[in-house]
């Protein structure tokens, strides 16, 4: 039954922010105090990083939490933003556009990933609702999305090859903060995932779209005697699943310079990771999660080498839902019978 | 104006497997109407409600509402039609406040792509939310708007439900067993308030067990046993009825004003 539930309150929700942002202060401050700029580095990167999975593991959350649906084509739609950005740019068609031709990229590969969403909400979800009668009664949903994963997957992989792709990132620039070097992109996507889910979360609460997802999330059938037209709301969660993980997939692109069909799979396994961590349905669960995801990796890169992230990230996710099943942030276990 | 009744249900039947829970029965609600729906248990009242707000979709027959068809509709359609019901179980939204839920009866009523992104129609003097506080008010729920629902006492969280379903301006209201867990005098405060919410053309339709909120509140009474109507008149003559009385024997109850609830 529970969902979203650190949007239910909104006095709550309000004093998230503060507390993420004296988090990150006192990360970075207690890595420089102690292991000087190496760690502080590393935590900064980490939690850009982290700004990645958060953005990915809320896109997750929100089906979970309206729809109750985990909705494994969120990795592929991160990917097809990449590799469409990638290869429109790569392959000459956007040089009319000029120095503008990595934004234009990036907007094609978002919208790319929007439709494929919703192409993914006619054939999975839709689908299932008209002749059922309900969807998540079944497994089909997600064995679909999976399908689509997969197929997504190797179209990308026909058409462009499976090679990764490496090339240099398009926007260079870096400013220095009590000697950290930090690039400007990396910071600007930091603030634009904020901004992202900071939007999001303000049409959750504060729109009537919003109080209709909420309601839907609670009570479909419900919500549908009440007036709530749940045939077309429901594409307004693949459309913002679609958002969110493109932006993602693009930030990475631009920031990390390195796209391949498979480059949505590690983000994926990580965001749930994070989701899973921070309580699944729950926004602010996602949020943390991701960030906690990140650092973790990139901090245990720098004790434990390259190979130790899969152990340090799953190895924190087993011991969290040990001590915490609910996750971090979540209220309740979510079960069956939502929609 | 003509006759056109708020609500005509014309030989509606509905079978789940082989049982026939609602067997050819026909009956309207005049305008303005207040009309009981009473019956023993498991005589299909509930299941009358949700056929005629749209939960399950009829075998046979037809529904009309104000001399419109609506049995074809998605439930959404039959609210924006003028219908708005309650539930025997309370069905609030247990994770939004009490002024949320109360607004979510106003769904229907601006649902253009723009009101739906409006973020002003949260904003706390909006008119919106003055008039479901206003709602709210005349109800006598007095709580504060902004609290979670689910810690409320039971009489409350039913009055809310109650003051959502008359959010959306409904034409013709359908509460299922409203007093059910209220106590003698907050059933009467429920009466008194429903009598005095009657604008001009609502009509009411209670699903209900409390025979002296029945005699109370409503005037004309339709009876359901085993899926048929076996009465249609004042809700006076309705304990003197040969096949009412035969209805209720099985359970040795006979629904009069003085044995209040019977079951």
């Amino acid at each position: 039954m529970n969902t979203l539930p650190g949007l239910a309150r909104s006095r709550a929700a309000l004093s998230a922010p503060a507390v993420i942002a004296a988090v990150i202060v006192i990360l970075v401050l207690l890595g420089i105090a102690i292991g000087g700029q190496v760690i502080a580095r590393q935590v900064v990167s980490g939690l850009m990083l982290g700004a990645i999975y958060m953005t990915v593991a809320v896109a997750f959350t929100l089906t979970i939490g309206v729809l109750n649906f985990l909705n494994f084509t969120i990795p592929t739609l991160f990917m097809l933003t990449g590799m469409v950005a990638w290869g429109l740019v790569a392959r000459g068609y956007l040089a009319f556009a000029g120095g503008w031709a990595w934004l234009a990229g990036l907007a094609a590969g978002v919208t790319v990933a929007v439709v494929a969403s919703l192409l993914v909400e006619r054939f999975t979800f839709r689908y299932m609702k008209m002749k059922h009668g309900d969807a998540t009664e079944h497994a089909i949903p997600l064995v679909s999305s999976l399908g689509f994963l997969l197929i997504f997957e190797n179209l990308v992989l026909m058409t462009m090859g499976s090679d990764s792709q490496r090339f240099a990132v398009p926007f260079k620039a870096d400013i220095h903060i009590f000697g950290l070097v930090i690039g400007v992109p990396q910071l600007a996507s930091f603030a634009l995932t904020i901004i992202v889910v900071a939007g999001l979360t303000f049409i959750l609460r504060s729109t009537k779209i919003g109080r209709a997802l909420r309601t839907i999330a609670e009570n479909p059938d419900t919500a549908s005697l009440l007036g709530v037209d749940v045939g077309r709301v429901v594409p307004i969660v693949f459309i913002l699943t679609g958002l969110l993980s493109g932006v993602a997939g693009a930030l990475f692109t631009v920031n990390y310079g390195d796209v391949s069909p498979f480059m949505g799979d590690n983000v994926g396994t990580k965001a749930i990771a994070a989701m899973v961590l921070g309580g699944i349905g729950s926004i602010w669960g996602a949020i943390i999660g991701g960030l906690v995801v990140g650092l973790a990796e990139t901090l245990s890169i720098q004790f434990f080498g390259g190979d130790s992230v899969q152990i340090t990230v799953w190895g924190l996710v087993l011991i969290i839902i040990i001590l915490r099943p609910k996750g971090l942030f979540g209220a309740a276990p979510i079960g069956k019978g939502k929609m | 104006m003509t006759d056109t009744p708020a609500l005509a249900v014309n030989a509606v039947s509905k079978r789940f497997g082989g049982l026939a829970v609602i067997d050819n029965v026909s009956f309207a609600v005049p305008l303005g109407a207040r009309m009981a729906l009473i019956g023993p248990n498991g005589a299909g009242k509930t299941t009358l409600f949700n056929l005629i707000s749209g939960v399950h979709p009829i075998d046979s027959g037809d529904i009309a509402l104000n001399g419109r068809a609506i049995d074809k509709m998605p439930p959404r359609h039959r609210v924006s039609a003028g219908l708005a019901r309650s539930f025997q179980n309370i069905r609030l939204m247990p994770h939004l406040s009490v002024i949320e839920n109360i607004m979510l009866g106003q769904h229907t009523l601006a649902d253009s792509p723009a009101a739906l992104l409006n973020p002003l129609a949260w904003q706390r003097n909006s008119v919106w939310r003055q008039r479901a506080e206003e709602s709210m008010r005349n109800a006598g729920i007095d709580v504060d708007p902004d609290a979670a629902v689910t810690g409320l006492p039971y009489g409350v969280r039913k009055k809310i439900e109650v003051v959502r379903a008359l959010m959306s301006c409904p034409r013709l209201l359908m509460l299922d067993e409203p007093a059910a867990g209220l106590n003698p005098r907050e059933t009467a405060e429920l009466s008194t308030f429903l009598k005095s919410v009657g604008w001009e053309g609502l009509t009411l339709l209670v699903v209900e067990h409390d025979m002296s909120f029945v005699h109370d509140l409503c005037d004309r009474t339709v009876v359901l046993n085993f899926g048929r109507l076996i009465y249609n008149g004042p809700t006076q003559g309705v304990q003197d009825n040969a096949q009412v009385r035969e209805a209720y024997l099985g359970s040795r109850r006979v629904p009069t004003k003085e044995a209040g609830r019977v079951a």
